[in-house]
C-alpha cells in the first residue's frame, strides 16, 4: 500500500509537468484549432534560456533562492512568451485562411528548424544545471520519499493554472479569448480584435510552457535539445485525454496521464509503459469520443 | 497547365526515370529509391489522409506490419520475399481495419492522436519482441535478397527498377481509383461528412474501406523495404517516419498524386542535397518545410476537383 | 508558381549529380551520427579523427600523400546510414571508420562489402556483426560477450547475491543485460528484477520505487549515460544506498555531470581503459593536443575508438602499401598486431574482432574522477 501511495505521488509530480505543458497545446487550439507541434521545442527553448540566464546572471546568488528563482521564472516567461509571438507572426499566420493541416506542417518544420537551432548555438551534449540551488530537503510523510521541491512543483504547477482558469473565466481579456474561440467572425462582429487575442494565446500559451522547461531543469537538472519532442508528445496527448480547448480538461489529462504511466510501470511492467498509456488512452476515446471534459460538438451542418 | 502539357511533362519525367540509372552513381540511384520508396508510402497515406480526410500519423505502424510479416515469413519458412507482397499486403490491411474499426468515427484530431497511439504501441510491442517472433530491438536480419524471373537483385540500379515500377503501377491504379465512384465518395466524404451521408454514401464503411487500402499498399511497400535492406528493426519505423509521410501528402497538396510524388522528392532529397551542411542540414530543412507550406498553403501541387464534361465555375479545395 | 517548384526540382537533381571529383589525396571516410539523438558521440568521433589526420598530414600522411577524411551524417538511423554508406562508396574513399550503434552499422555493412571498402566500427558492440563473415568488416571495439561475462564475473567478485537487472530496450543494453542474465542465473545468483525502462525521460522515480520493492543487493543498468545519471540522482535522492553497476555506454564525461558527484560517487562501471589511464606517450600527448584544440575532454571512449579506427587503417594502407581494400583488410588481419593505439594495442581476430581482454572495472570516486580498480 505504501508503494502505491508512493507511485501515486510519482505519478502526480511528472503530470503536473505534462498539464502545465499541455495547457499551451490547448490553449492555441481552443483559439486557433491548430496542433502547435513546435510547442514542445518552446519548453526546451524555456529550459536553455533559463540555464544560460541561471549561469550568466548569479541571480540566485545575488537575490538569494526564492527571489532570484522568480525573477528567473518571470525573464525566461517573457523570453519564451516573445518567441512564441515571433513564431505565430512567421510560421502560423500567413497559414490562417489555409487548411487546417498545412499549419500543421509548418509546425513541423518550425519545430525541427527550433531544435536544430538550439543543437548548434549549445551543441548536442546534455547541458546541466547548477546542482548547490535547490534546497535538498525530502519530506517524509506517513513513510512516503516527497522531495520538498516536487511538491513545490506540483504546486506551482497547480496554482498557475487555477490562475489562467481563472483569468479565462472571470476577466474581460479572457472573455474575448472565448469568444473568439467559439466563432472567430462572431467576435470579430462584436468589436474584438481578434488578431490580438490570437496575439495574447501565444504569448501565454508558450510563457507557461517556457516555465515548465524551467522546472524541468531546475529539478531533473538535465536538459537536452531533443527533449522537447518527448514531453510535448505527452503533453498532447494528456490535453487530448482531457479533451483539446479545455483547460480544466488539460489539468486532469496531464495528471491523470502521469498517474497512469506511473502506476502502469509499477503493477503491469516498465518496458510497456507508453503503451499501456496509449492503450487507456484509445479506451478512454472510445468511451468519450472528444475526451474527459471535452464538449460535445455537434457537426455544423 | 493545359492537359497536353501535363501528359508531355509526365511523358518526359517517366523517360527521364527510366534512363537515370545509366547515369548516375550508386549513391543518386540509391536516393532515387529512397525517395522511389517514400512515394510509394506518401501514396499510401494520400489514400486515408489525402483522398479521404482522415487525420492518420501512425502510418509507419501499417509500413512495419507489412515489413515484419514479409521477414518473419522469408526468414522462418524460407517464402521468396516478393511472393509475401500479397500477404503482407492483407495482414497490414486487416490490422488497420481492426484497429480503425472502434475509432475511424473520432473527430480529426482526436483521431490523430489515436493512430499515433497505434503506431507507437506497435512500435513498443516490436521492440519487446511481441510473441517471440520480432527480435526485439535487434530486429529480423539476413532477409534474402528478391529474384525476378531467376535474377537476383542486389545492386541500386536493379531496386529501381523494381521499386519504380511498382511506383509506377500503384500510379496507375490510384489514378484509377481516385476516378471511379470509390475515388469520388472518398473525396464527398473529405469535403462534407455529413452532406455525404445524407446522399446515401456509407461513410463508416468507406473510412475503413480508405484505412485498410492505404494500409494494405503500406504493407506492400514495406516488403520491398524490408528486401531491399536485408534487415530491419523497430527504428526504422518510428514516430518520426510517420511525420514525414504526413508532411509528404500536406506538402505535396492532400489528393494530388503528382503533389506526393514531388514532395516526396523534397523531403527526402533535400536532406540529402544539403549534406554539405553537416550539422546545419536539418536546421535549413526545417526552414525550407516551413517557408514552402506558406508559400504554398495549398501544398505544392494542389489536387484540383473532379471535372466533368460540363465546365462551369469551380472553387479550389477549401476546408 | 508552377515553374519556379519544377525548377528547385531540376536544382535538385543537378545538385545531387554533383558529386565526386578526383584528387590527389588519400580519402578516409567517417560515417558518423552528426545529428539525432547521439550527434554528441558523431562530433567527438569527427573532432578526433579530423585531429588524428591533421597530426599525421603534418608528419608527411600517408604513402607520400595526404589524408583527406570525408565525413557523412548517418544521422542515428539504419536508413539514412545506408545512403551515408552509399554516398561514401561513391566518394572513393579507401576506407571508412565508423559507426556508433550497432544497427546502425549493420545497414551499412553490405554496401561496404559489396564496394570492396574495410569498415573498421568503433561503437558496434552487437556480437552478430562479425558473425557474418564479411572478410573487410573490423571494429575496434569489445563485443557484448566479453562484456557481459565481465560484469557477471564482477558481480560475483564483489559478492552480491540477489541482482537487479535494468536495461533500455536498445540492441546494445538488451543484448548485454541477455547475457549477464544468462550467466548469472547460470551460476546460481538471484536474479530478482529484470526489465527496461524507458530512454530520453526525466523522471525514473516509478521505476526507482519498484526497484526498491524488489530489495536487490545491487542493480546493474546496460543502458546509456543519460539514464544513468538520472537513476543515481534520483536514488540518491529518494535515500536509496544500493550500488549501481553499469556498462559501457555510461563510461562519459557527462555522467558525474548529470548525477551531481555525490550521488556518482560509489558507482562501478564496466568499460575499455580510458585514454588518460594509458601510460603510453602517445595516447597523453594525443589528449593534451584535444584539450588543448578543443578545451574539453573526448566526450567519450567511443569517439577514441573511431580514432583508434583511424589509426588502424592509416597503418594499414602504409603497412598495404596501397589503398587497395582487400590488401588493407589482409594486412590489418595478418600483419597488424599490438599495434599502439589511444585505447591500448590493437590486433584484429580472423573475424575483424579485437583481440585480447579490453574491459576495465571503474569506480567514481567522491570527487567524481574515474578509478581504475586493479
Amino acid at each position: 500500500m505504501e508503494e502505491f501511495f508512493q507511485q501515486l505521488t510519482n505519478g502526480l509530480a511528472v503530470g503536473g509537468i505534462y498539464a502545465l505543458i499541455a495547457l499551451g497545446y490547448t490553449m492555441v487550439y481552443g483559439v486557433l484549432k491548430l496542433i502547435n507541434f513546435a510547442h514542445g521545442d518552446l519548453f526546451t527553448y524555456g529550459a536553455y534560456l533559463g540555464l544560460t540566464l541561471l549561469t550568466s546572471l548569479a541571480l540566485t546568488d545575488r537575490l538569494g533562492f526564492a527571489a532570484g528563482v522568480l525573477v528567473l521564472a518571470l525573464m525566461v516567461m517573457g523570453l519564451v512568451a516573445v518567441l512564441g509571438a515571433i513564431l505565430e507572426r512567421a510560421a502560423y499566420r500567413p497559414l490562417r485562411q489555409s487548411p487546417r493541416l498545412s499549419a500543421v506542417v509548418s509546425a513541423l518544420g518550425a519545430s525541427i528548424f527550433l531544435q536544430n537551432t538550439l543543437m548548434l548555438i549549445y551543441g548536442a551534449r546534455f547541458q546541466v544545471y547548477p546542482d548547490n540551488i535547490l534546497p535538498a530537503a525530502t519530506l517524509n510523510v506517513f513513510g512516503l520519499y516527497l522531495p520538498l521541491m516536487r511538491v513545490l512543483i506540483v504546486l506551482a504547477s497547480v496554482l498557475m493554472m487555477v490562475a489562467l482558469y481563472l483569468f479565462i473565466q472571470k476577466t474581460k481579456i479572457g472573455t474575448a479569448i472565448r469568444a473568439a474561440a467559439i466563432d472567430q467572425d462572431a467576435a470579430r462582429l462584436m468589436g474584438i480584435d481578434v488578431n490580438r487575442v490570437i496575439m495574447l494565446v501565444f504569448l501565454v500559451g508558450p510563457a507557461l510552457g517556457g516555465i515548465a522547461g524551467l522546472m524541468v531543469g531546475l529539478y531533473y537538472g538535465q536538459i537536452n535539445f531533443t527533449m522537447g519532442w518527448v514531453y510535448g508528445m505527452k503533453a498532447f496527448t494528456a490535453a487530448i485525454l482531457g479533451g483539446i480547448g479545455n483547460i480544466p480538461g488539460a489539468m486532469v489529462g496531464g495528471l491523470l496521464l502521469g498517474v497512469v504511466e506511473a502506476l502502469g510501470a509499477a503493477y503491469i511492467s516498465i518496458a510497456w509503459k507508453d503503451a499501456i498509456a496509449f492503450c487507456v488512452l484509445i479506451l478512454i476515446l472510445i468511451v468519450r469520443p472528444t475526451g474527459l471534459l471535452g464538449e460535445r460538438v455537434a457537426d455544423k451542418v | 497547365m493545359k492537359p497536353r502539357l501535363k501528359w508531355l511533362g509526365a511523358g518526359a519525367f517517366v523517360a527521364l526515370m527510366a534512363v537515370a540509372p545509366l547515369f548516375l552513381n550508386a549513391y543518386q540511384v540509391d536516393v532515387l529509391n529512397s525517395i522511389g520508396l517514400y512515394a510509394l508510402l506518401g501514396l499510401s497515406l494520400n489514400l486515408i489522409l489525402g483522398e479521404a480526410g482522415l487525420f492518420n500519423m501512425g502510418h509507419a505502424a501499417f509500413y512495419a506490419m507489412g515489413a515484419y510479416t514479409a521477414a518473419i515469413l522469408n526468414t522462418r519458412y524460407q517464402i521468396p520475399i516478393l511472393w509475401t507482397l500479397p500477404l503482407s499486403g492483407a495482414v497490414a490491411g486487416a490490422f488497420a481495419l481492426a484497429v480503425a474499426r472502434p475509432v475511424v468515427h473520432l473527430r480529426g484530431d482526436y483521431l490523430l492522436i489515436v493512430t499515433i497511439g497505434v503506431g507507437e504501441i506497435v512500435r513498443i510491442a516490436l521492440v519487446n519482441d511481441v510473441f517471440g517472433i520480432t527480435g526485439g530491438a535487434n530486429g529480423i536480419f539476413g532477409i534474402a535478397r528478391p529474384r525476378v524471373f531467376g535474377y537476383v537483385i542486389r545492386r541500386p540500379d536493379q531496386f529501381f527498377y523494381l521499386i519504380w515500377g511498382f511506383v509506377a503501377l500503384t500510379i496507375f491504379l490510384f489514378l484509377r481509383l481516385r476516378k471511379s465512384r470509390f475515388g469520388r465518395a472518398l473525396n464527398y466524404l473529405r469535403e462534407d461528412e455529413v452532406a455525404a451521408e445524407g446522399s446515401g454514401i456509407d461513410t463508416a464503411y468507406y473510412k475503413l474501406a480508405a484505412f485498410g487500402l492505404g494500409a494494405a499498399w503500406a504493407g506492400m511497400a514495406g516488403t520491398l523495404f524490408a528486401a531491399k535492406m536485408t534487415i530491419i528493426s523497430p527504428e526504422s519505423f518510428s514516430f518520426w517516419e510517420s511525420v514525414v509521410l504526413f508532411m509528404i501528402v500536406i506538402l505535396g497538396g492532400a489528393g494530388s498524386i503528382a503533389g506526393v510524388l514531388l514532395a516526396a522528392f523534397l523531403v527526402v532529397g533535400l536532406p540529402e542535397l544539403f549534406r554539405e551542411l553537416s550539422g546545419a542540414r536539418m536546421l535549413v530543412f526545417g526552414l525550407v518545410m516551413m517557408v514552402m507550406m506558406v508559400v504554398r498553403p495549398q501544398g505544392l501541387l494542389p489536387a484540383r476537383g473532379h471535372r466533368f464534361s460540363w465546365a462551369g465555375p469551380q472553387k479550389g479545395v477549401e476546408r | 508558381m508552377k515553374q519556379k517548384v519544377w525548377a528547385l526540382v531540376a536544382v535538385l537533381g543537378l545538385g545531387i549529380a554533383a558529386g565526386a571529383q578526383a584528387a590527389d589525396t588519400i580519402k578516409i571516410g567517417l560515417m558518423a551520427p552528426m545529428t539525432g539523438s547521439w550527434a554528441s558521440e558523431g562530433q567527438g568521433m569527427k573532432k578526433i579523427v579530423e585531429l588524428l589526420a591533421e597530426q599525421q598530414n603534418a608528419k608527411g600522411g600517408v604513402l607520400g600523400k595526404q589524408i583527406e577524411i570525408v565525413t557523412e551524417d548517418d544521422g542515428g538511423d539504419p536508413r539514412t546510414a545506408s545512403l551515408a554508406a552509399q554516398r561514401l562508396t561513391t566518394k572513393g574513399v579507401a576506407a571508412v571508420v565508423g559507426t556508433y550503434g550497432s544497427a546502425v552499422t549493420e545497414a551499412s555493412q553490405n554496401i561496404y562489402d559489396e564496394a570492396g571498402i574495410p569498415q573498421v566500427a568503433n561503437g558496434s558492440t552487437a556480437i552478430r556483426l562479425t558473425e557474418k563473415g564479411f572478410k573487410k568488416f573490423f571494429r575496434t571495439a569489445p563485443r557484448d560477450d566479453e562484456q557481459g561475462r565481465m560484469a557477471a564475473q564482477t558481480i560475483a567478485k564483489l559478492g552480491f547475491k540477489k541482482i537487479a537487472i535494468l536495461h533500455d530496450s536498445s540492441a546494445y543494453a538488451k543484448g548485454l543485460a541477455d547475457e549477464a542474465n544468462a550467466l548469472l542465473k547460470k551460476s546460481g545468483a538471484n536474479v530478482v528484477f529484470f526489465d527496461a525502462l524507458t530512454p530520453k525521460e526525466n523522471d525514473y522515480t516509478a521505476i526507482l520505487t519498484k526497484l526498491k520493492g524488489a530489495n536487490p543487493d545491487v542493480v546493474l543498468f546496460t543502458g546509456y549515460y543519460p539514464e544513468a545519471g538520472l537513476l543515481l540522482k534520483q536514488k540518491k535522492g529518494m535515500n536509496w544506498a544500493v550500488p549501481f553497476i553499469g556498462g559501457d555506454a555510461t563510461n562519459n564525461v557527462d555522467l558525474v555531470k548529470l548525477a551531481g558527484k555525490e550521488a556518482a560517487a560509489g558507482y562501478y562501471f564496466l568499460s575499455p581503459p580510458q585514454p588518460q589511464d594509458l601510460d603510453t606517450a602517445d595516447a597523453k600527448a594525443f589528449l593534451a593536443d584535444y584539450q588543448k584544440k578543443h578545451n574539453e575532454l573526448p566526450p567519450s571512449i567511443w569517439a577514441v575508438l573511431a580514432g583508434d579506427g583511424f589509426r588502424a587503417v592509416a597503418a594499414g594502407i602504409a603497412g598495404a602499401k596501397s589503398t587497395d581494400g582487400e590488401k588493407v583488410a589482409a594486412y590489418l588481419h595478418k600483419d597488424l598486431k599490438n599495434f599502439s593505439g589511444l585505447s591500448g594495442a590493437i590486433s584484429f581476430d580472423a573475424k575483424g574482432d579485437r583481440e585480447g581482454e579490453v574491459y576495465r572495472l571503474y569506480k567514481v570516486d567522491g570527487e567524481g574522477k574515474f578509478v581504475l580498480q586493479k
